[in-house]
């Protein structure tokens, strides 16, 4: 694999047919509509189990789909999605194109990508990879990929309880928990509505606060604050929390339209007023727990609850 | 379920330990978290593992059970740990051979060589036989010759095309197997969908029904003969070792050739072929009734494929060469014999490379095969199979499902709900030999049970892993996991009234 340029913005967005994946590719359009950003359109396919189909090894079958003239699954929503960043104005049918096979131990089709290189450098690359689990396989790539933003959709049967959260949690449950970079989980993900950032007054929360200013600057979405306190007493504080978050950001260029004041319990509060936004950005919490996986933080629980999209920054 | 068949969870443990090494820096806190973390993450993954573990020590510590012998709790506990693993699959499921393998030698203090032999049987043979034909068979490209027969005769209704789906799969897969059938007929189907419509969404209902044509009719026909699946082979070796006896012609029946073996199970495939359509069509009432455009471009594209080559009618001979033997010399030198020899004359006539067989074959499954039927073996041996049965038994007894009826819809539903969370296979090697010692403790006929269990393991409809025709399909990315349980459920009820019905007005004109 070729060193990713680290100057770069790199956007990973994962398709697997979906509505949602579409709409978070449209989004990452958007975010990724400079010149200094790649973005890679990447369709996971299970290793086929021999195992499973009675011991005749499924890559006989696949050979026999191929010589047919029938593409590997995945192959159409990839390029479904190319046609749709070629609508968009993102991509055209000059760019230069260079196709990529990696033999993969399991699988002979391997991974295959195609890598669309425009005159200016900028990057978008329809990647069909294999991996032993679905969640495996998107981890390599964003972990290998050195990628800054993560996009998945919200899947369908998101687990909420705390049980079958550990027990059996769902695809992008697991990303959202393992990625290394941030990942924002779409949900009936609008544009234009505009990022609605969540803060603490920490050091932490403000770095976060700043680091999605700047992306959210680059689609030029409208950025709103907001905190929440437990009690009214407490409103000074939250009114410098906000103050020196808003400084923090306008700092780096960007402007906050709005920033939020509410008191009560800060899921909810957050969930109710981020419903309006296109996503609301939350920083998952530095402190590292022993029981990571009963993750309980805040982020978590907002990811959870919110109807719509939401953006867990690392 | 996760697989870790190339180290995945290592490396993904690895990963956590490198991200995690800022923390590391940060004091005696990030030293415990951050390999906690890993290590979590990798148990987790594993927990069914620990689980059949944990299980199987208790079992191996509780007290013996009333009339169970301490070597039939060892393959008590052994075999339970078996059904977890391979249910939950938390390691690649011939790691679970190796570990009965090595259970019974460490475990049950069987001699390592007894144990080798009991591995090699002649089911055995004929599934590592009838896996070489198979990928044999399918490399010859027969299929599109298939395609277009079905399509010529079929007319342009989807109804037709789709029952005469059903009926070519079901036909091939009664003699070749379902995996053989599904793996050439999937192309068929997969293309019949394209040319019908390029967007996914518009063709969803019609792909369902074509795809489950396909599967559903190899799965109702891989036991309409012994060659149709590995788990027939099982059963017919089963009431060879447990019944029969060379010096007792009252045993004699209990060698089941395949003359026989058809006459009681081929109808029960026939009678099914039009449910299937009927099943199909009502759960996914597909919006196109009538698929000419895509019939009339996919007789265009196999027009021109010419006359049969030397390679086709050399592949034809072949197999009617097998067939006549299975059907004529397999009770003298065995079904597996056979199938061997068919493999051998494919690569003798230069048909199929041995690099492609050796591609194409997962010698894990017969493996797999080997030790269950293994192990199978042993719970007859150690008296296991026998205690399970009585128990079974005296649980059916309050509810009056202990003889005739009663039982066979019990010993139907218990053989159904097994197929559907492991292989077929497997589950007729699991169930075998519990299944016919009940058939002896309720003085019941073991031919009656035994193809009870063994039809029954074909009612595998409602997962995407219970038979290899559902997988494969599945792998074309038209189906969901939740179109399975919709059809499924209706198929199941079907099949059930079906074999319920033969056995109790069909089977009796035989035995």
């Amino acid at each position: 694999m070729d060193r990713p340029d680290e100057k770069r913005f790199r956007i990973l967005v994962c398709i697997d047919g979906s509505d949602e994946c579409y709409r978070g590719l449209r989004y990452a359009a958007r975010l990724g509509g400079g010149v200094d950003a790649d973005i890679c359109l990447l369709f996971v396919r299970p290793v086929d189990q021999g195992l499973r189909s009675g011991g005749l090894e499924a890559r006989v079958v696949r050979e026999n789909l191929l010589e047919w003239g029938l593409e590997l699954p995945g192959t159409k929503h990839l390029l479904k999605g190319q046609e749709i960043l070629t609508e968009l104005g993102l991509m055209s049918d000059d760019w230069a194109q260079q196709t990529v096979h990696v033999d993969k131990q399991g699988d002979p089709l391997g991974d295959n990508s195609i890598v669309y290189t425009s005159s200016n450098g900028k990057k978008v690359t329809l990647k069909l990879e294999v991996a032993p689990d679905i969640v495996g396989g998107i981890l390599e790539e964003a972990e290998g990929g050195g990628y800054d933003l993560l996009i998945i959709g919200a899947s369908e049967r998101w687990q909420t309880s705390i049980i079958k959260t550990i027990w059996d949690p769902a695809v992008a449950q697991k990303v959202v928990a393992r990625a290394p970079c941030s990942v924002i989980v779409a949900r009936e993900l609008e544009q234009g509505r505009g990022h609605l950032i969540c803060t603490d007054g920490t050091e932490n929360a403000i770095d976060i606060a700043r680091k999605d200013a700047i992306l959210a600057s680059r689609c030029d979405c409208p950025i709103s604050l907001i905190t929440v306190v437990p009690e009214s007493a407490n409103e000074a504080e939250g009114a410098d929390i906000l103050l020196r978050t808003r400084q923090a950001i306008e700092e780096e260029g960007p402007e906050v339209v709005d920033s939020l004041l509410k008191t009560g319990q800060p899921v909810e509060e957050i969930v109710r007023a981020g419903a309006k936004y296109s996503v609301i950005v939350i920083g998952r919490s530095n402190k590292r727990r022993k029981w990571w996986l009963f993750e309980t933080d805040i982020a978590y629980q907002i990811l959870e609850r919110a109807e719509n999209s939401v953006m867990i920054v690392k | 379920m996760e697989h870790d068949t190339d180290g995945t969870l290592l490396r993904t443990a690895r990963s956590a330990l490198v991200t995690g090494q800022g923390a590391l820096n940060k004091g005696w806190h990030g030293l415990f978290t951050i390999p906690f973390r890993a290590w979590l993450t990798y148990l987790m993954a594993r927990r069914w593992l620990f689980i059949a573990f944990a299980v199987g020590a208790v079992m191996l510590h509780l007290p013996v059970p009333e009339g169970l012998t301490p070597e039939g709790m060892i393959v008590l506990s052994m075999s339970v740990m078996a059904t977890i693993l391979f249910v939950t699959e938390p390691v690649p499921l011939p790691t679970v051979a190796l570990l009965l393998v090595v259970g019974e030698v460490l475990l049950l203090g069987r001699a390592s060589s007894d144990v080798a032999r009991s591995l090699m049987s002649d089911s055995v043979l004929f599934i590592m036989g009838s896996l070489m034909i198979a990928v044999a068979v399918v490399k010859q490209k027969l299929d599109r010759r298939l395609a277009f027969l079905i399509v010529r005769f079929t007319g342009t209704r989807t109804a037709n095309v789709c029952m005469g789906i059903t009926l070519v799969s079901g036909v091939l897969a009664s003699f070749v197997g379902e995996h053989t059938v599904a793996a050439m007929m999937l192309p068929v189907g997969v293309t019949l969908i394209r040319l019908t419509s390029d967007d996914p969404a518009q063709v969803r209902r019609l792909a369902a029904v074509l795809l489950f044509s396909i599967s559903y009719g190899a799965s109702i026909a891989g036991v309409g003969t012994p060659s149709g699946g590995a788990r027939n082979a099982i059963m017919i070796g089963y009431w060879h070792q447990f019944f029969y006896n060379v010096d007792d012609p009252a045993t004699w029946k209990y060698a089941v050739d395949y003359m026989r073996w058809m006459m009681f199970a081929y109808p029960l495939f026939l009678i099914q072929v039009p449910f299937v359509t009927a099943v199909l069509f009502i759960t996914f009432k597909p919006k196109q009734k009538n698929i000419a455009r895509a019939v009339v471009r996919l007789r265009a594209q196999l027009a021109d494929q010419g006359s049969m080559k030397i390679s086709d009618w050399s592949t034809i001979a072949i197999f009617v060469v097998v067939l006549i033997l299975w059907i004529f010399a397999s009770d003298s030198i065995g079904l597996g014999i056979v199938a061997i020899l068919g493999a051998a004359a494919f690569l003798v006539v230069g048909l199929v490379g041995w690099e492609e067989i050796n591609n194409g074959v997962n010698w894990g499954v017969i493996l797999l095969y080997a030790a269950v039927i293994s192990l199978g073996i042993q719970m007859k041996e150690t008296g296991a199979a026998l205690w399970i049965a009585e128990s079974f038994l005296a649980l059916l007894q309050p509810l009056g499902a202990d003889h005739g009826f009663g039982l066979w819809a019990a010993v139907l539903a218990l053989t159904t709900a097994v197929t559907n969370t492991m292989s077929n296979g497997a589950a007729v090697a699991v169930l075998g030999p519990i299944v016919l010692k009940l058939a002896v403790a309720a003085g019941e006929d073991p031919l009656v049970l035994g193809f009870l269990t063994a039809v029954g393991s074909a009612f595998a409809y409602l997962t995407v892993v219970g038979t290899p025709a559902c997988t494969i399909v599945y792998a074309s990315g038209y189906l969901k996991t939740t179109d399975f349980l919709r059809a499924g459920w209706k198929m199941v009820i079907i099949s059930t009234i079906i074999t319920l019905f033969a056995a109790s007005m069909y089977w009796p004109l035989l035995l």
